[in-house]
């Protein structure tokens, strides 16, 4: 696809993504000194390391994606070239999608730099190949979820500011529960507050196969959120794209 | 002439806002013309509507050969500049226009050659290398123009290509909006406050003031019909001024003649009617009297006369 294919060129090539992919590649550094010596002090189980490393992997990775889809049609208006690209014989719908498919390449690139973190810290007890299989597939499912609400706003922000503020917001208000305490988790609503947040419920899912060596049927219903999230706001993203304006906000 | 572009009772609006009403007008293939307003008087809009960058709130529109309900196919067949078009910073030339080329299904190898090809057709092939940061204005509005020409249309709509040029910046975009009618063919459409440019370029005008069509027509056209009043600019020698003054009292359809400030050997002329007839009869009285005639400027006769009338700009 032509428009995936040139934003992909501008993400990559023009710097950005390798800088933000550098940058994730610090953070899992630190955490991976930081769960690899709690690891050989005892406070640590092994499993517990990797499901740690993963999950922030995958928040990070999730987060990347958010920005640059935050920054999609938002950021064409105003830099002034959305109309140009209106007015070309693509579709709004295939134009908002090109742009998806580029900001989910931030989260693609952030699995490869997670790779080689969680075979360190896995490694001996044959739980790497698990973890990355559940990473990629939560990690995907977040991402597709939190890049497509990323686009739904860029498409009605009037600035970029206003769409990246929003983003931002949203995601930390996604992110809140993990930080939760335990007693806040419990009982039923703290259980359906985990279970339809799609952030909360596919880390949950990440933890049951990485830390309890749960098959992956046993919790398959902690991924219906992140399923759901990922597919409707995905058709939304796309929806959305009719109501591209020149000014943002409703269709004018 | 079939009409390339052609619009009946168009009415856009925002919320309570009219930006357009009832605008009808047709426009010939490989015609140049000239949409003129002032700032707010729908331009922008009216050229939005027919670019299905908007919809309507009414009114029908076809342009080449394309009726309204084919916005797709519309803009498979236009090529447009939008009014303070954006650029890529960190694409070079040659990539921004490749890029555009192959959103109108261009091959690879096609996209590369159009490209080249337009770079070259609008000077810029020396940079086509060089990021689009690093252009000037007037070198961004010629890149704009190139891509606006990446699908070969048989229209193109260029919305204040001159804007906030220097002189040689407008000349160089100016000539290019002669060569797409000249040498490509194409019908353009070309919103612009330069009217003196427009008087030299387009073949057809159509002023819109608050949003509705004030005038439609050739410039000709649109001029006689202004209600500026008819008079003359004529400058003669300083030592023959008396001369030429005594040859134009008595020559037919003047009414008077003054003398103008500050202006040696410069004289300004009443006619009794609007004509061009008046005019003709005065310098053939001058020729008469053989007094040489530096310069003779018919005011009232000009496309800027009929707008600032017509707009009630003045």
């Amino acid at each position: 696809m032509v428009v995936a294919g040139q934003e992909l060129r501008d993400l990559w090539l023009g710097g950005r993504a390798l800088l933000l992919t550098f940058a994730l590649s610090l953070v899992l550094s630190v955490v991976s000194y930081l769960v690899a010596t709690n690891q050989a002090l005892n406070y640590l189980e092994q499993r517990e390391s990797v499901n740690l490393t993963l999950q922030v992997a995958v928040a990070v990775g999730a987060l990347l994606a958010l920005l640059a889809a935050a920054d999609t049609i938002s950021g064409e208006r105003e830099r002034g070239t959305l109309e140009s690209l209106l007015v070309t014989p693509i579709s709004r719908e295939q134009l908002s999608a090109g742009k998806l498919a580029a900001a989910l390449s931030l989260w693609a690139g952030a699995f490869l730099v997670t790779i080689p973190y969680v075979w360190y810290l896995g490694r001996g007890i044959g739980v790497v190949g698990e973890a990355l299989a559940a990473g990629l597939l939560v990690g995907t499912l977040i991402a597709v979820f939190l890049a497509s609400l990323g686009v739904v706003i860029s498409t009605f922000s009037r600035s970029n500011r206003v769409s990246l503020s929003v983003s931002l917001v949203l995601l930390l208000a996604l992110f809140a529960p993990t930080q939760f305490p335990t007693s806040a988790k419990q009982g039923w609503a703290g259980d359906l507050l985990l279970r339809v947040n799609p952030v909360t419920a596919g880390e949950h899912y990440i933890g049951k196969i990485v830390v309890d060596a749960h098959s992956w049927s046993h919790d398959a219903s902690w991924l219906l959120s992140p399923v759901g999230g990922a597919a409707v706001f995905a058709l939304a993203a796309i929806g959305a794209a009719r109501s591209i304006s020149l000014r943002g906000g409703s269709s004018s | 002439m079939s009409a390339a572009v052609e619009a009946h009772g168009i009415r856009m609006t925002y919320g309570s806002l009219v930006a357009v009403e009832d605008l009808s007008f047709a426009v010939g293939a490989g015609e140049i013309l000239g949409v003129l307003g002032p700032n707010g008087a729908g331009k922008t809009t009216a050229i939005r509507v027919l670019t299905t960058i908007l919809s309507p709130t009414r009114g029908t529109f076809q342009v080449a050969g394309v009726p309204h309900t084919r916005p797709a196919a519309i803009r498979a067949g236009i090529g447009v500049l939008p009014e303070s078009a954006g650029y890529p910073e960190q694409q070079t030339g040659e990539e921004f226009l490749r890029y555009y080329a192959r959103l109108y299904g261009r091959s690879r190898t096609s996209a590369a050659a159009v490209a080249t090809a337009l770079l070259a057709e609008v000077g810029l092939a020396e940079r086509a290398r060089s990021l689009v940061a690093t252009y000037s204005r007037g070198m961004r509005q010629r890149l704009g123009i190139a891509r606006a020409l990446v699908n070969d249309p048989a229209v193109v709509f260029l919305d204040e290509p001159t804007l906030g040029l220097d002189p040689a910046g407008q000349r160089q975009v100016l000539a290019l909006v002669r060569g797409l009618a000249r040498e490509r063919g194409a019908t353009v459409l070309l919103s612009t406050h330069l009217l003196a440019e427009v008087e030299e370029l387009c073949t057809r005008v159509l002023i819109l003031n608050r949003g509705r069509v004030a005038a439609e027509g050739t410039v000709s056209e649109i001029a006689r019909t202004a209600a500026a009043p008819r008079s003359a600019r004529v400058r003669v020698p300083a030592e023959r001024v008396e001369d030429a003054r005594g040859a134009l009292v008595g020559a037919a359809g003047v009414e008077s003649v003054e003398h103008a400030d500050g202006q040696p050997g410069g004289l300004v002329v009443t006619f009794a009617s609007a004509g061009e007839e008046s005019g003709t009869a005065a310098v053939r009285a001058l020729a008469e009297a053989a007094v040489p005639l530096l310069a003779f400027e018919l005011e009232g006769a000009r496309l800027s006369d009929a707008f600032l009338a017509m707009t009630g700009a003045a």
